[in-house]
């Protein structure tokens, strides 16, 4: 246990990467999830089956096996990337397909009612969805979106095997030097634990705050 | 000010609307009668192009769209037209995320561009005259249905449009809020609106419409002064409706 809080800094360094793939994660996942809803939606034929694939490829496929491909794979054709900056590409494609899912099942739920009440005051498509539908919508897709986020938490630890010193490589790389692997292992649970909570907590803050409204 | 040329609209192959010629002039009250499914509230959505028209024209105030036209004309042309036009829906169709306020003045931001005090001191005004000025900060969830129409009247006359299109506006309400949203709408005729409404409430078309327009099966079966109408309809098909309507 002493060993785990002698290099703590060092786990919190990791835990500090691990917190950051995820929210960049997150933030290029919701802009790609928002913008595949729409392409879905509103897009033309060739571009809905695009989004369509996107979405089922990414689906139908292991997490670990997208984060090789674009660390491992793609190396092959010379696109040559830092470990974390694969990450980063990996889980934001990966969240990404998910969201975009969560986003078009909240757009679909607002009643057509609102789109037409819009348009008959003279509003443009656009205008109706960002004033009018994707407020409503984030309203709806906050929850599930809470759940994409705190697995993605989660998922960052796939990162480790494309060498991102993440919690979970920090762990690894602290097990090899001291030839103990119950308290590092244990360690990092717990701060994957207490990390999950208080992005459960901020998330449930914020689900509160946008319902307040009405 | 708004007419209809040879419109009809169908529905994958079903006609919901054959061949409508109709002229409203400004200030006139039409009230369109018909039992259901007679194609009176797709008459009124094909007007701001909630319905594109599968044949024929809408004309309001020299802004022609024709069915035969292509669909991106066709879609800004409609837009200017409901620049022009106020509609009131059965569900009335208040955004939930918005104050009363932030409802009526939407449009005002949005699609006029207006600086916000400007907008608001028209909302606050719009809202006075529906008669609920105290609630411009009220969510719509905390609005009964009656004061909800009457927001959602305040929000189409925003645009300080040259018609108003009224789709069942009554229709969805708990019998005792009907009458809070008919004496508005009684007032906006007394000031000279131009309407169109569709509606069940017959001794408002009785008392307010200056015309009558009976629809049945998607045409226009007879069309007459309220007084004649009642009174004496000209058609069997008239006849039978407003007989079924009496016998309850």
């Amino acid at each position: 246990m002493s060993l785990v809080l002698e290099n703590g800094f060092f786990l919190l360094k990791g835990a500090y990467y691990t917190l950051l793939i995820t929210i960049v994660s997150i933030l290029f996942g919701l802009i790609i999830g928002v913008v595949v809803a729409l392409a879905r939606l509103k897009g033309n034929a060739p571009l809905r089956w695009l989004a369509r694939t996107y979405v089922s490829i990414i689906r139908g496929t292991p997490t670990l096996v997208q984060i090789i491909i674009v660390y491992y794979g793609l190396v092959d054709y010379g696109i040559t990337l830092g470990p974390l900056t694969a990450a980063y590409v990996a889980l934001s494609i990966n969240v990404g397909a998910y969201l975009s899912e969560t986003v078009r099942g909240a757009i679909l739920s607002i009643p057509r009612g609102q789109t037409e009440a819009a348009y008959a005051t003279g509003m443009t498509p656009w205008q109706t969805y960002r004033r009018i539908v994707l407020p409503q919508a984030a309203r709806v897709a906050i929850a599930p979106m809470g759940n994409t986020f705190i697995g993605m938490l989660k998922e960052t630890s796939l990162v480790s095997v494309i060498t991102v010193t993440e919690l979970l490589r920090s762990a690894q790389l602290l097990i090899a030097q001291y030839y103990v692997n119950m308290p590092f292992y244990l360690g990092i649970a717990v701060m994957y634990w207490v990390m999950s909570t208080v992005f459960a907590a901020i998330l449930e803050a914020i689900e509160k705050r946008l319902s307040r409204a009405y | 000010m708004i007419q209809t040329i040879g419109l009809s609209k169908a529905f994958h192959g079903a006609e919901v609307l054959k061949n409508i010629n109709l002229q409203v002039a400004k200030s006139e009250i039409v009230v369109l009668l018909g039992p259901s499914g007679s194609g009176k509230s797709t008459l009124l959505r094909c007007l701001n192009g909630l319905e594109e028209p599968t044949g024929g024209a809408v004309e309001l105030n020299g802004i022609r769209v024709d069915a035969a036209m292509k669909v991106r004309e066709k879609r800004s042309r409609y837009r200017e037209i409901r620049k022009h036009t106020g509609m009131v829906f059965q569900q009335f169709n208040l955004y939930p995320h918005k104050t009363a306020l932030e409802n009526v003045i939407e449009a005002l931001l949005t699609v006029k561009k207006m600086p916000k005090h400007q907008a608001v001191q028209i909302g606050e005004r719009l809202l006075e005259r529906v008669g609920l000025a105290g609630k411009k900060d009220a969510y719509p969830s905390r609005l009964s249905g009656g004061q909800q129409q009457r927001v959602a009247i305040a929000r189409a006359l925003a645009m300080e449009p040259d018609i108003m299109l009224f789709d069942e506006p009554t229709s969805a309400l708990d019998p005792e809020l009907v009458g809070e949203v008919l004496d508005v709408m009684r007032e906006l005729a007394k000031e000279g609106m131009t309407m169109m409404v569709v509606t069940h409430e017959m001794k408002f078309a009785r008392q307010v419409a200056n015309r009558i327009v009976f629809m049945d099966e998607g045409t226009i079966v007879e069309e007459a002064p309220p007084e004649a109408f009642f009174r004496e309809p000209a058609t069997e098909r008239a006849k039978k409706f407003l007989n079924q309507l009496s016998d309850h």
